[in-house]
C-alpha cells in the first residue's frame, strides 16, 4: 500500500512537470541579477541597479538616443532643443534658454477619476472604462508641464541623491553643490537648522525662477551655460516626471516655498514615495517583493507610444552562480548575470547569446594617496622610508608616482586579465568622450624607465632602502586583485627591495580607508568611477570627478593630491568649463587628459566594459554606456 | 509544571537584554564610516564627496553616542517595531514575518523525513547490528555528514533540475507565482502548499510540492546522520535491558519487542536531537536556501549581516532567542511525558 502511495506520488509529480514544462509565456522576461532595487523614487535613486525602475517605470523629458551618449530623442519633451530649431537660445547678457515643449495626452499608470460624489478617486488608467476616461481631472495624471517643473524641483529640494543634486548644480551654474550648500552660503549659517525661513523660501524661489512654465511649454533658464544640461536632463535618476497632484496626495511635498525644508533629505522609510510609483513609462510596478529582493514590471497599455512588446519583466536577485546558470539553460531565465570567467562557458552553450566587450564610460585604475593618516596605520609599515613601509606622503614624489606608472604590464591587464574586451585607458576621459584622443601619451611597461624614476626618488634613498606598502581593493572583485598582483609582480622584479601587500577588504573598510578620517587610510588603491554624461566637465563630468579639487577622486586622494589638481588643473578646467563652443572646449581637456599623463595623476589602467547573456530569444537590447548597460526593456522582445 | 515553565519565561527578557546589548556593543566598535555601508552600499552612492557623506552620516545619527543610537534602537522596539531593515527595505517585523512562512514550511516538510527517516534508519541498523543493513546505513549517512550541504545541494539541483528538469528552485513557478497573487487565491498560512491545499488548487500544490523536494531532500539528507546515530546508539542500548530480555523470554514477537518495547523507550534521546535540528531549521538554511533561490529567514539574517544592517541583525537575534528558549521549554515537556520518571519542577 505505501509502495502505491509513493508511486503515485512520484508518477503525479512527474506528470505535474511534463505538462508544465511544455507551458512557454513569451511575454514574459526573466531577469536574473545579483542586484536590488532600493527605491520607486526616481529623485532618491543613485546607482545603476537603482536606476531599472525610474528608467521603466518613468519617462524624462528627453531619452538618449539609441548607444549614443550624446545625442537625444524626445521623451516628454515633444522636441529635442537645439540651436538650430531656436529652442536654445542665447540672451545678450549670457543667459541661455532652454525650451522643452510638452507631449499632449501622455497619462501616468494611475489617473485621478471623478467619482459620483465629487471626490477624486486614483485608478489605473489601464483598467478605466471609455466612460471613465471622460472623467478623468484634468492634471491628475496627466503629465503638464507643471508637473515638469514640479518633479524637477522635488529632486533638488530632497537633496538626497548626488544625481538629483546635480540638477541645482546645473541650475546654479555649478556655483552649488546641492540646496544644503546654497542654504548654507546664503545665510552665512554653519548648520542647516540655522538657516531662518527667509533663506529657505529664497532658496526656493531662486531655483522656482530657473524653470519658467508658459502654457504647455516648460523654459529652463540658466544665468551661463551648462553644456550637459540636456545630458542631465535625459538620466533616468532625478529627471524622471512624476505627477504632482498624484504625489501630494501620496503625502509628498506639497510644491510651497516654506514647506520643503520639512521634505528634505528623508531617510528610506521616511519617503512616501519609497516604495510607490505613478510614472508614463511603458511599465508599471505591479509586484515588489522586497524580502524576496524580486520586482515585477507590468506593461502599460496606455503608454503615450506604442505599449512595449514585453507584458511583464521579473527582476529577481539570485544569488548563486550555479543557480542562475541551471535557470538560463532550462529556459525558466531569460537574461543572467555572469561572472566575467564563465563568459566562454556559457557562450558555447545551446540557445545562448553573449555579447561581449559593450563598453562604459568608466575607468578602473590604481589611485595615489596623499598624505596618509600616520598613526598606527599598518597600510604605511613602519611609516618611514626604511624599507619596511613607507613615508605618509610617499605619491608626493612625482618620480615614485611615473615608477609605478611605468611599472603596471598594461597588455597582460587587457589581454590576459580581460581577454582582450576593453582599452588602456588614457586618462580621466574615455572614448566617446570630449578630449579623448587615440594618439593621447599613455604609459607602458617599461621597467628600464621605472628604474630609472625610481632611482631618482627620494634622491636615490628609495632605491637603496626599498619600500612596503599594502595595496587595497573590495574583496571579491578578481580583476583588481589580479592588477595589484601584476603590479606586485612588477616592482619586485624592478628591485626585490619593493614589496606590495595585497589586501581586500569589505566595502565597508575600504570606505573607511577613503573617507574615514581626516587623511585617508591607505596610499595606494584600485577602485573604478566615471561619468554621468557625456560632457567632461560640470559636476558629474569624466575630468571633474579625476581632476576638480570638488571632484570625487580629489575628495578622497588627500590634500597632497587636491594641491597638485588646484595648482596645475583647476585653472584650465574652470575655463573650460566657461566656455560654450566645442571647438574651443576640446583642446583644453584634450590637454588635460595629457597632463594627467605628465603628471602621473594616477595610474590609469582599463576603459570598463560589461556584458550580456541571454537566451538567443530576447530581441531589442540597445546598450548605452553614460547608462551604465541599465536595461530599458521598452524595445525588448522574446521571439522564438 | 506551569512554575517550571513561568521560571523559564522569567529569564526570558534578561537572556534578550543581554544578547542584544552584546550585538548593539559590538556594531559600535566599527567606525560611523563603516556603518554608513550599510546606507551607501557601493561607491556609486558617494560620488556626492565628503561633505554629502558627512551630512549622510549626521541623517542616519552615526556619530551620535552609544547611549543615544542604543536608546533610538529601544525606543522602536518600545513602539513596538524592531527598526527598519535596509536590507528588507521594510520594518524589521514585518520583513520576518513576511519570510517566516517560507522557513517554516521548509522547516516543517524537512523534518518530517529527518525525523521518520532517522527512527526507521536508526531501527534497522541496530536490530541488524553488524550486518550488511547496519553498516550500509552507517556509511549511506556518514557520506550525508560528510557532503558539504552546498556540494550536495548543487549535485541534486544539477542532475534533478539542470539534466532532469523535475525539481526547479525558488518557491513557485512564474505561473503560480501569477495565479498565488491574484485574487481568487486566498492567502492564510503564507505556506504555499499548505495555502494551496486550502484553497483546493492542485496545479498550485503540485508545483509548490516540486519546488519543495530538492530543498527537502538536501536538508533530511545533511541532518539524517547525527539522528540516526543517536537513534541507532540508543535502541541498541534499549534492546540490551532486561525489560527487552523479558519480554523476549516470554516469548513476544520480535517486531513486537521492537516497535513496543524498544523503540519508544529508545526515541528520548532522538526528542532533544529533534528539538535542535528545529532550531536551526527555523533559523533559516542559509547555504539551501541561496542554492535553491528560496527566500527564508536564513538568507534574510545572512544578507543583514554581509550589510552590516544591524536592525535586522537584532531582530533576527531577537526572533532566534525567543525561538530557541521556547523549543528547549517544549523539549523538555515533551521528555517529561515521554519519560515519566523526569519531574520537572
Amino acid at each position: 500500500m505505501r509502495r502505491w502511495l509513493f508511486l503515485s506520488l512520484v508518477l503525479l509529480l512527474i506528470a505535474g512537470v511534463t505538462a508544465l514544462g511544455e507551458v512557454k509565456n513569451p511575454g514574459t522576461l526573466v531577469f536574473l541579477w545579483t542586484s536590488d532595487l532600493r527605491t520607486m523614487d526616481p529623485a532618491y535613486v543613485a546607482s545603476t541597479p537603482g536606476s531599472y525602475a525610474p528608467f521603466n517605470l518613468y519617462d524624462r523629458l528627453l531619452n538618449y538616443k539609441g548607444e549614443s551618449i550624446d545625442e537625444f530623442i524626445p521623451g516628454i519633451a515633444s522636441v529635442v532643443p537645439s540651436v538650430e530649431n531656436a529652442l536654445i537660445t542665447q540672451a545678450p547678457d549670457g543667459r541661455v534658454f532652454y525650451t522643452f515643449p510638452i507631449q499632449e495626452g501622455v497619462y501616468c499608470h494611475q489617473v485621478g477619476v471623478r467619482a459620483a460624489d465629487g471626490s477624486i478617486e486614483w485608478k489605473y488608467y489601464d483598467e478605466l472604462s471609455a466612460a471613465e476616461r471622460k472623467n478623468i481631472v484634468p492634471g491628475f495624471g496627466e503629465i503638464t508641464a507643471g508637473d515638469v517643473k514640479y518633479s524637477l524641483m522635488r529632486a533638488m529640494l530632497l537633496g538626497f541623491s548626488w544625481m538629483a543634486n546635480a540638477i541645482t548644480a546645473m541650475m546654479t551654474g555649478n556655483d552649488y553643490p546641492d540646496v544644503e550648500a546654497m542654504a548654507l552660503a546664503l545665510s552665512g549659517a554653519e548648520n542647516l537648522d540655522d538657516v531662518d525661513d527667509a533663506t529657505l523660501i529664497q532658496v526656493h524661489d531662486i531655483l522656482s525662477e530657473k524653470i519658467v512654465v508658459k502654457d504647455n511649454t516648460v523654459e529652463i533658464v540658466l544665468d551661463k551655460p551648462f553644456p550637459a544640461t540636456l545630458g542631465i536632463l535625459a538620466l533616468p535618476f532625478g529627471a524622471s516626471i512624476l505627477d504632482k497632484e498624484w504625489a501630494v496626495a501620496q503625502g509628498a511635498w506639497p510644491g510651497t516655498a516654506d514647506t520643503w525644508i520639512d521634505y528634505f533629505k528623508p531617510t528610506l522609510e521616511e519617503n512616501p514615495l519609497f516604495s510607490v510609483e505613478n510614472g508614463s513609462g511603458p511599465f508599471m510596478l505591479e509586484e515588489w517583493n522586497r524580502p524576496e529582493k524580486k520586482a515585477v514590471f507590468k506593461r502599460f497599455a496606455g503608454y503615450f507610444r506604442e505599449p512595449a512588446k514585453l507584458e511583464r519583466v521579473v527582476l529577481r536577485s539570485v544569488t548563486e552562480w550555479t543557480t542562475r546558470l541551471l535557470q538560463l539553460e532550462a529556459g525558466d531565465a531569460d537574461v543572467i548575470a555572469t561572472p566575467v570567467e564563465f563568459l566562454d562557458e556559457v557562450e558555447a552553450m545551446e540557445g545562448v547569446q553573449v555579447l561581449r566587450g559593450l563598453p562604459m564610460v568608466s575607468t578602473t585604475n590604481t589611485f595615489f594617496l596623499w598624505p596618509v593618516r600616520n598613526s598606527g596605520n599598518a597600510a604605511l609599515g613602519s611609516g618611514k622610508l626604511d624599507g619596511e613601509g613607507i613615508p605618509p606622503d610617499f605619491f608626493a614624489d612625482i618620480d615614485v608616482r611615473k615608477g609605478f606608472c611605468y611599472s603596471m604590464d598594461y597588455g597582460v591587464l587587457i589581454e590576459q586579465i580581460h581577454l582582450g574586451n576593453t582599452l588602456q585607458a588614457r586618462g580621466p576621459t574615455v572614448k566617446g568622450i570630449m578630449g579623448y584622443r587615440e594618439d593621447s601619451p599613455v604609459y607602458s611597461y617599461d621597467p628600464e624607465k621605472a628604474a630609472e624614476h625610481f632611482k631618482k626618488a627620494y634622491n636615490g634613498e628609495l632605491w637603496e632602502k626599498g619600500f612596503k606598502l599594502t595595496g587595497y581593493y573590495i574583496a571579491g572583485i578578481t580583476t583588481w586583485q589580479s592588477a595589484l598582483q601584476v603590479l606586485q609582480q612588477n616592482l619586485a622584479m624592478i628591485n626585490p627591495k619593493f614589496k606590495i601587500d595585497i589586501q581586500g577588504v569589505q566595502w565597508s573598510a575600504f570606505s573607511d580607508l577613503l573617507w574615514g578620517g581626516d587623511e585617508p587610510g591607505a596610499a595606494l588603491i584600485v577602485c573604478n568611477w566615471g561619468p554621468d554624461y557625456s560632457d567632461p566637465g560640470g559636476p558629474l563630468g569624466a575630468a571633474s570627478y579625476y581632476l576638480d579639487v570638488n571632484g570625487a577622486v580629489a575628495g578622497f586622494a588627500g590634500d597632497g593630491y587636491r594641491q597638485l589638481i588646484t595648482e596645475k588643473f583647476q585653472p584650465l578646467l574652470d575655463q573650460a568649463w566657461a566656455m560654450v563652443d566645442p571647438a574651443q572646449r576640446e583642446p583644453i581637456y584634450a590637454q588635460l587628459q595629457a597632463m594627467s599623463h605628465e603628471y602621473a595623476t594616477t595610474l590609469f589602467m582599463w576603459q570598463d566594459y560589461t556584458y550580456v547573456v541571454a537566451r538567443d530569444w530576447v530581441k531589442g537590447y540597445t546598450h548605452n554606456a553614460i547608462t551604465y548597460g541599465a536595461w530599458y526593456f521598452y524595445p525588448i522582445s522574446k521571439e522564438e | 509544571m506551569l512554575a517550571y515553565i513561568v521560571r523559564r519565561l522569567v529569564f526570558l527578557p534578561v537572556v534578550l537584554f543581554v544578547l542584544i546589548l552584546m550585538i548593539f556593543s559590538l556594531q559600535m566598535l566599527l567606525t560611523p564610516m563603516q556603518r554608513l555601508a550599510l546606507y551607501a552600499p557601493s561607491p556609486d552612492y558617494l560620488k556626492g564627496g565628503q561633505t554629502f557623506i558627512d551630512s549622510l552620516i549626521d541623517l542616519y545619527g552615526l556619530n551620535d553616542p552609544f547611549h543615544i543610537q542604543f536608546g533610538r534602537w529601544i525606543g522602536y522596539i518600545v513602539r513596538g517595531n524592531l527598526g527598519w531593515s535596509q536590507t528588507a527595505r521594510m520594518p524589521v517585523g514585518t520583513a520576518l514575518g513576511a519570510l517566516f512562512p517560507a522557513t517554516a514550511e521548509l522547516a516543517l516538510f524537512a523534518m518530517i523525513p529527518v525525523v521518520l527517516g532517522a527512527i526507521w534508519l536508526g531501527t534497522k541498523a541496530a536490530t541488524h547490528h553488524d550486518r550488511l543493513v547496519d553498516h550500509s546505513v552507517r556509511v549511506f549517512t556518514i557520506l550525508g555528514w560528510s557532503f558539504p550541504t552546498f556540494v550536495f545541494g548543487l549535485l541534486v539541483l544539477m542532475i534533478f533540475y539542470g539534466s532532469l528538469r523535475w525539481f526547479p528552485p525558488g518557491r513557485l513557478s512564474q505561473w503560480a507565482v501569477l495565479e498565488v497573487s491574484s485574487a481568487s487565491f486566498q492567502r492564510y498560512t503564507g505556506m504555499n502548499l499548505i495555502d494551496a491545499i486550502l484553497n483546493g488548487n492542485g496545479r498550485v500544490l503540485l508545483d509548490s510540492l516540486r519546488h519543495l523536494v530538492l530543498p527537502v531532500i538536501t536538508l533530511a539528507y545533511v541532518n539524517w546522520a547525527s539522528m540516526v546515530r543517536i537513534m541507532r546508539s540508543s535502541m541498541l542500548e534499549t534492546l540490551q535491558q532486561d525489560y527487552v530480555t523479558t519480554a523476549r523470554a516470554k516469548g513476544v514477537k520480535e517486531r513486537v519487542v521492537e516497535n513496543r518495547h524498544a523503540r519508544r523507550n529508545a526515541l528520548l534521546p532522538v526528542t532533544t536531537v529533534s528539538g535542535i535540528i528545529v532550531a536551526y531549521l527555523m533559523g533559516g538554511v542559509v547555504i539551501t536556501e541561496t542554492i535553491f533561490d528560496y527566500h527564508g529567514l536564513g538568507r534574510f539574517a545572512a544578507n543583514a549581516a554581509a550589510n552590516l544592517d544591524f536592525p535586522a541583525v537584532l531582530g533576527f537575534a531577537l526572533y532566534f532567542a525567543v525561538l530557541l528558549v521556547f523549543i528547549n521549554l517544549l523539549v523538555d515537556l515533551l521528555y517529561a511525558y515521554l519519560d515519566p520518571r523526569v519531574k520537572l519542577g
